[in-house]
């Protein structure tokens, strides 16, 4: 019997095309994230807001994971933005190859923003890299407070946490506070927004955060591209 | 990998734990895998109890039985492999 150290991730494959999408939208600056939330949390209707809100000239596009219909990328495709429907027959999550299969054709290189809308599962997505920035969980007042308890791998990872649906707190028995506490006690540094796709309640403060988080990339990939330009000329003297 | 093999993102992870042991197996001839072993972290995302039945159920009809499925749990978001065990087969 003789033992064999692999040592590699499991996910080796989609992590390789990650990395791949990863440099690419790097050089080009542009700011992908990955919306993670259970079927109803309101993440279309959250992008179809934002997309309504993003200044005139903004260069942005959508991909929407869904197990069938292309409904969502009907609806997001209202706003006048590149919007795919990535259908995944059956399949729970999004994984890389996927999304470099859907951004062929378009200039991906002259985007500023990419949302990436994942199939409806607060699960099977988490283990899956799709190249992008940022992962945001959306969690809506309809749910239960104790989601980041229940699901503590997504709101682990999420740089963000979208309170979605809040014009619906008088209605419904959610505690903001506490679902706040529970995604602090699994990520302190978690950012936490709270929105309203209805009444827009929130997306200034959202509008915000993408724009220092855009801000943070592009000021990152002006320092990369510096700092190999400064390598280039060294090896060129 | 078909759709039947991502349908269930379990099913998606045991395939490509059989075709990372697939591939290590072709660099030892006369050798059978006869166990691997992942390191699955709280956070992966991963269910174990689902990984080891999709893993049961790819290996049994497969060149590959019977090989087993060694899972140590850990604190973190680990989803990687760690060794591999193989035997040599009897001339």
């Amino acid at each position: 019997m003789i033992e064999v150290p692999i040592e590699k991730k499991v996910l080796s494959e989609n992590q390789r095309v990650a990395e791949g999408l990863r440099t690419s939208l790097a050089e080009s600056g542009t700011l992908s994230l990955n919306f993670i939330g259970s079927p109803g949390a309101g993440k279309t209707a959250f992008l179809e807001r934002t997309l309504a809100s993003l200044p005139a000239g903004t260069k942005a596009a959508v991909l929407t994971g869904d197990l069938q219909t292309e409904n969502d990328a009907q609806r997001l495709a209202r706003y006048g933005y590149p919007v795919r429907q990535i259908t995944t027959v059956g399949a729970c999550h999004l994984d890389a190859r996927m999304v470099e299969k859907h951004l062929e054709g378009w200039d991906a290189a002259a985007l500023e923003l990419l949302f990436i809308e994942n199939v409806g599962n607060l699960v099977c997505p988490t283990s899956y890299d799709l190249g992008e920035d940022a992962k945001v969980v959306v969690l809506s007042v309809c749910e239960g407070e104790d989601k980041p308890l229940k699901y503590p791998g997504i709101f682990r990872k999420a740089e963000l946490m979208i309170l979605n649906k809040i014009d619906l707190l008088p209605h419904v028995p959610f505690k903001p506070d506490l679902a706040r506490e529970y995604a602090r006690r699994i990520h302190p540094e978690i950012d936490i927004i709270e929105t309203s796709p209805v009444t827009g309640a929130g997306f200034d403060r959202w509008l915000a955060w993408l724009h220092a988080r855009a801000a943070r990339k592009s000021r990152t990939t002006v320092c990369a591209q510096e700092a190999s330009n400064a390598f280039a000329g060294t090896g060129s003297r | 990998m078909g759709v039947v093999w991502e349908t269930m993102h379990e099913m998606g992870i045991a395939a490509s734990i059989l075709d990372a042991v697939e591939k290590e197996l072709g660099r030892y001839p006369g050798y059978r895998a006869a166990k691997i072993g992942v390191r699955i972290g709280e956070y992966a995302g991963v269910d174990m109890n689902s990984l080891q039945f999709c893993f049961e159920a790819l290996v049994k009809d497969s060149p590959l039985a019977p090989l087993e499925l060694g899972i140590e749990w850990r604190n973190g978001d680990e989803l990687d492999l760690g060794s591999l065990e193989l035997e040599e087969i009897a001339a």
